[in-house]
């Protein structure tokens, strides 16, 4: 069932063509990720979704809601850097964030003390937001977004600006999130889309390059991957020169560094016990030794890449 | 409504917060007690210094009571005027550079709903400073100078809130069009400006031009400040441009809204 659907959604400014012809769906209950590098027409898109910018010309269509009518009220938005009233405290702006999409004074006041624990900023409710500090802004913000229990739940980035325990902690609770609403953030840490998405929409210069199931992407694209580190000591090395030049039949180099390489097999049984024996024959000092398929890494490098 | 009623609780509070709603009303204050007093001691402030021969300081006539009062808008309409418009030249665009005005229009918020309540307190705010400031002049004219005429007291003060409020207005549409608060606070000025010194000084009737209403306010008080014409088409003229701009700033919220 389509939440949202998106058709030919077009954004110019001036010359530039900042989104052009993107369309997808966002299937309820789903989370999705936009991916992309900077400028693809990320944040473009969002903003055109939420509402903050008119599209020139496309269709956003939300399911149970009339075309033209205002879908404001099913969504919640966090923005790259959310920006809050200093002079406010957490849980006045939260309950402020409530009261304008239509709870009522007790509600509000309900669900904020709620989502304040929840997001783990409950003992800075009562402090001004002018004093927050980066982590607990993206708290607040996502806090805010969730307030009216919205349908869909729209992240810009919304990990990216955080430190790695922060990220940590957004992450998992992006996690719980996803199990009671449907979410679309777009980011450019690949591994955070891997982590929890279903879908992936890659993005590359106002278009979508490739859409789908993260499933079903990778298994199109799926192709073995040995990755071999060693120790980087003189022996390993000069053994990997040497054997990098007899390479069995079916493995290949796609790319190497001074002291390993990223092989690409045709046959992954076959490459895997080749190395294996290779390996102990030659008494190599193995740091790491990873048998295993190309990850989202790969296939957004592919996507994204070369123009 | 209700959402409309949040939005402008949100403003109120904000005036508290900054302390605006502190500063005005006592900077309106001053304005409004500084001037029958040093209109009062004048003769003597003069004397003192000892510029002046003494037959002469004793020649200055006394003003009378309607003149000075015509006097303390004079204040009003200067820097009382410009302390308005620096309070609220950034209402829109600070909160749109910032972001803070995104966060909320994301929510069923009607843009209308938005500019209005910004409009609302800046109203509130400069007709709380303004009366206070009056009422101020007010009574120590009436206590320096002798009684004053109580309908036209009274027309000074809605007619003179009134050009406030214009003026008011045509900051916020200027916060909403430009991205500089300070732009804004000197194009409603120097409109402002614009308007009062055509209505005062071009040779032909303009019962049209909001500009009007400050002498309007004056001419009340002070017979000799009066152009004589009527009032109504300049309160209408100026009712509709104050909805017009709030139309027009709200509009350009839409259009603005890439940041």
């Amino acid at each position: 069932m389509a939440l949202l659907t998106v058709e030919r959604l077009v954004k110019t400014f001036g010359d530039v063509r900042a989104v052009d012809g993107v369309g997808f769906q966002v299937d309820e209950g789903r989370c999705i990720a936009l991916l992309g590098p900077n400028g693809a027409g990320k944040t473009t898109t969002i903003r055109m979704l939420t509402g903050l910018l008119r599209p020139t010309s496309g269709e956003i269509r939300m399911e149970g809601v009339a075309p033209g009518q205002d879908y404001r009220g099913w969504i919640g938005y966090l923005p790259q850097s959310p920006a809050f009233y200093g002079w406010m405290t957490g849980r006045e702006y939260l309950i402020h964030a409530g009261r304008l999409c239509g709870l009522s004074a007790k509600e509000a006041a309900r669900r904020s003390s709620e989502l304040l624990e929840r997001v783990g900023i409950g003992a800075a409710g009562k402090r001004r937001i002018a004093g927050y500090s980066g982590g607990m802004k993206q708290r607040l913000g996502l806090a805010q977004a969730l307030i009216h229990r919205p349908k869909l739940l729209v992240l810009d980035e919304p990990v990216s600006a955080l430190d790695p325990i922060g990220r940590r902690e957004v992450m998992s609770l992006l996690g719980e999130l996803k199990a009671e609403t449907t979410v679309l953030f777009s980011t450019h840490v690949l591994h955070d889309a891997e982590e929890l998405c279903d879908d992936v929409l890659i993005m590359r210069s106002g278009r979508i390059a490739v859409g789908g199931p993260l499933e079903r992407i990778r298994e199109q694209d799926r192709k073995p991957v040995l990755t071999l580190e060693t120790e980087g000591d003189a022996g390993s090395r000069s053994w990997l020169e040497g054997w990098l030049r007899r390479l069995p039949d079916g493995i290949e180099a796609s790319s190497r560094t001074a002291s390993g390489v990223r092989l690409a097999a045709r046959d992954l049984d076959a490459a895997r016990s080749a190395v294996l024996r290779e390996l102990a024959e030659a008494d190599v000092r193995v740091a790491k030794l990873e048998i295993g398929q190309t990850t989202l890494e790969d296939l957004f490098m592919k996507a994204v890449g070369n123009p | 409504m209700r959402t409309w009623l949040v939005l402008f609780r949100k403003e109120w509070l904000e005036l508290l917060r900054s302390y605006r709603l502190i500063w005005l009303p006592i900077s309106f204050l001053v304005l409004g007690v500084s001037q029958p007093i040093t209109a009062y001691f004048l003769p003597d402030i003069l004397a003192s210094s000892g510029g002046l021969p003494e037959d002469v300081v004793r020649s200055i006539p006394l003003p009378n009571a309607s003149e000075v009062m015509a006097g303390s808008l004079q204040q009003f309409g200067t820097i009382g005027l410009l302390l308005l418009a620096l309070s609220s030249m950034g209402a829109v665009s600070n909160e749109r550079a910032s972001g803070t005005a995104a966060m909320i229009l994301v929510k069923p918020v009607s843009y209308l709903s938005f500019i209005t309540a910004k409009w609302a307190s800046i109203l509130a705010i400069s007709w709380l400073s303004f009366a206070a400031g009056y009422v101020a002049s007010w009574y120590y004219t009436v206590t320096l100078f002798g009684s004053v005429g109580g309908p036209s007291v009274i027309a000074g003060l809605l007619y003179f809130g009134l050009w406030l409020s214009f003026v008011g207005t045509l900051a916020l549409l200027f916060s909403s069009l430009l991205s500089s608060p300070a732009a804004a606070a000197f194009g409603s000025l120097a409109l402002a400006a614009l308007l009062q010194v055509a209505a005062s000084s071009l040779p032909f009737e303009q019962p049209w031009n909001p500009g009007r209403l400050s002498q309007l306010a004056a001419g009340g008080l002070d017979a000799a400040l009066s152009d004589g014409g009527s009032a109504w088409l300049t309160v209408a003229v100026t009712a509709t441009a104050i909805a017009a701009a709030l139309y027009l700033a709200a509009r350009s919220l839409q259009g603005h809204s890439r940041s």
